[in-house]
């Protein structure tokens, strides 16, 4: 059992990867009109939380929302109708990237505006309490978006109110093209939270399964103690390059010119979700998942 | 009895009875309660009376997402400038939700403002422009200046599905609630009231005007001139058909409006008339470059005597 379950996991991370590799070739060939921003590097944290996920309750996500919504979704086709802005996309071709949700599956709401979704998901996790639905909320962010007051705003409140809302800030230490050493002092995020009283959990090295049952254990406290949590995730954004001067940049939207069909692998380190998986299922049964879910997704959008 | 007294009466009356009520906001059920405007709130056991964080910006988003969840949620707000540190949420969460219209459900979010006319406030509470709010996005909302428009927009408006900013006068909230009597129509849903029906011309009040301009048709009454008036209510989106038709009986309109801003809702209705020959058309406004950025007497006045002088034929 736990084998099929470690081969399903695999399975949606590579997914999830090749799912972002087939979008960028369209990105590079000029499809697109909307501004896209690919989240490779952030497959395990997305499964992760997909999976946690349980019936009635509610995912808020920020701009960076891809992953999760191919987890979520569980399908390519929709999403790349989307972003093509195509009646048959997942949301009627109304939303594109940035505000792209699934309700159906979860994702109520995803804001472009850094900080912004803090709060709406204090009012849905208020709502879910006074309507007695029982859900757990969970809301994303990144590393320059608790730099907003409302990240300081909607712990309180939702300390406050004894909502169960898990905050997963995503620290990838990039807002677009500058590091959190170019632009701020360090901010440690569990004396922050544990100064408001709420519980702290760290997550790092993409280990999809500690994710699972770290995730996991937070929805059931938050659960169990009307109170909310602050999950911080290590991430990286891969896609980075060097321009011809030689400066580093980062990857924030756009396609990414370094990431090619030919390269699954992306980073020879735990930074890269599909090291990680590689690790686990053996190179060889590696090869064999990615060439067999590439010719799926091939043969979804085709 | 006094407009905040009525206000609070009404505002008491909608909101214990129905399920799933969620009122929050600064100090609404401490201290003097919002002068007033917030006293003896009670929900259902379902619903909540929250003493809230000072976090305006937050508490617009809370609000949001209290009506995407299916509750109704309501944010008393003490002096509508502090709105502005929820535009963002005004703008750009109200028109995601809009565009997904499965989001609405039935759950609604109302902010109730207390927009600060009263004077003597100092240069950070100047702002009284209902209007600016609303028209960033589009925004339905609705100043209540009398009886009569209070009654029907809290009836038909407060806590239900949706979102709307509701305008509360503090000049207004130590007078004796203003009964128009019985006003001659509606337009839509409580954007323009017409109170009064009459050849000599057509008064169109705006933003918090209504008692000036109400004053200003019973001194044309008494030198015999009746007119037609409208209040606009709601500074956006407005079907101006009816005081088009109102004007082209008269040939002269009146608009007055109290806002400070550069752009006020009274100039989108004087546009309609662009090219249009009138006999007359008298726009009153406040002066750019009046003091208003000290503590001074915010009271907009009417020379009435000009604007009588002008009407003449």
């Amino acid at each position: 059992m736990a084998e099929t379950n470690d081969k399903k996991i695999a399975e949606e991370i590579l997914r999830l990867r090749l799912s972002q590799i087939l979008i960028n070739e369209e990105y590079k060939a000029g499809k697109f009109k909307i501004p896209i921003h690919l989240a490779l590097g952030h497959e395990a944290i997305a499964v992760a939380v997909s999976r946690v996920l349980q019936d009635g309750d509610k995912l808020i996500l920020s701009h960076r929302n891809m992953a999760y919504n191919l987890a979520r979704s569980k399908r390519l086709k929709p999403i790349l109708y989307e972003y093509l802005l195509e009646p048959t996309g997942l949301m009627g071709g109304r939303l594109g990237s940035m505000n792209l949700m699934n309700p159906a599956r979860g994702i109520i709401y995803s804001s472009s505006i850094l900080g912004n979704n803090f709060s709406v998901a204090a009012g849905i996790a208020m709502a879910e309490k006074i309507m007695g639905r029982g859900g757990a909320t969970f809301v994303l962010g990144g590393d320059g978006s608790m730099e907003e007051g409302s990240f300081y705003e909607g712990l309180v409140l939702a300390k406050t109110l004894g909502l169960r809302l898990v905050f997963i800030i995503e620290n990838n230490e990039w807002s677009l093209g500058t590091h959190i050493s170019e632009r701020r002092c360090p901010i440690d995020l569990q004396q922050m939270s544990g100064s408001i009283g709420i519980q702290y959990l760290k997550l790092e090295g993409n280990h999809t399964h500690r994710y699972i049952e770290v995730l996991g254990g937070a929805r059931e406290e938050a659960l169990r103690r009307d109170d909310p949590a602050c999950v911080e995730v290590i991430v990286k954004t891969l896609g980075d390059r060097m321009t011809e001067d030689g400066r580093y940049i980062n990857y924030h939207s756009g396609p990414a010119p370094t990431v090619d069909m030919t390269t699954v692998v992306l980073r020879e380190n735990e930074d890269d979700p599909l090291f990680v998986v590689r690790q686990e299922v053996g190179p060889e049964r590696f090869g064999e998942l990615s060439e067999k879910i590439m010719q799926e997704l091939q043969n979804e959008i085709r | 009895m006094k407009y905040v007294e009525y206000l609070n009466n009404l505002i008491n009356v909608e909101t214990a009875k129905p399920e799933h009520v969620v009122l929050f906001g600064q100090n609404i059920n401490a201290g003097s309660c919002l002068a007033g405007l917030t006293r003896n709130l009670a929900v259902q056991p379902s619903g909540r009376v929250i003493n809230s964080t000072n976090a305006e910006n937050s508490l617009v988003g809370f609000g949001f997402g209290l009506m995407m969840g299916g509750v109704h949620g309501v944010f008393f707000m003490k002096q509508m400038d502090f709105l502005l540190l929820g535009t963002d949420h005004l703008v750009n969460t109200y028109n995601i939700i809009r565009s997904v219209r499965h989001q609405l459900k039935d759950g609604s979010f109302t902010i109730v403002a207390v927009v600060v006319d009263s004077g003597y406030e100092g240069p950070q509470s100047a702002l009284n422009n209902f209007a600016d709010f609303c028209s960033v996005a589009r925004i339905p909302g609705f100043t209540i200046t009398n009886k009569v428009d209070a009654d029907f927009i809290f009836a038909r408006h407060f806590l239900q599905p949706g979102f709307r900013i509701i305008g509360v006068s503090q000049r207004l909230e130590r007078a004796d609630i203003i009964d128009p009597g019985e006003q001659i129509s509606t337009v839509g849903d409580g954007e323009i009231f017409q109170y009064s029906e009459g050849e000599g011309a057509t008064l169109v009040s705006f933003n918090f005007s209504f008692p000036q301009v109400l004053k200003l048709r019973a001194s044309l009454a008494a030198r015999g001139v009746p007119t037609s008036h409208f209040n606009v209510n709601s500074p956006v989106a407005v079907d101006w058909t009816a005081i088009k038709e109102s004007v082209s009986r008269t040939g002269k309109i009146v608009v007055v409006d109290d806002s400070k801003s550069g752009h006020v809702a009274a100039d989108a209705l004087m546009a309609e008339f662009a090219g249009i020959p009138l006999t007359k058309k008298i726009v009153v406004k406040r002066k750019l470059g009046e003091d208003w950025l000290h503590p001074v007497s915010d009271l907009f006045e009417i020379n009435e005597e000009r604007v009588i002088d002008e009407l003449k034929p």
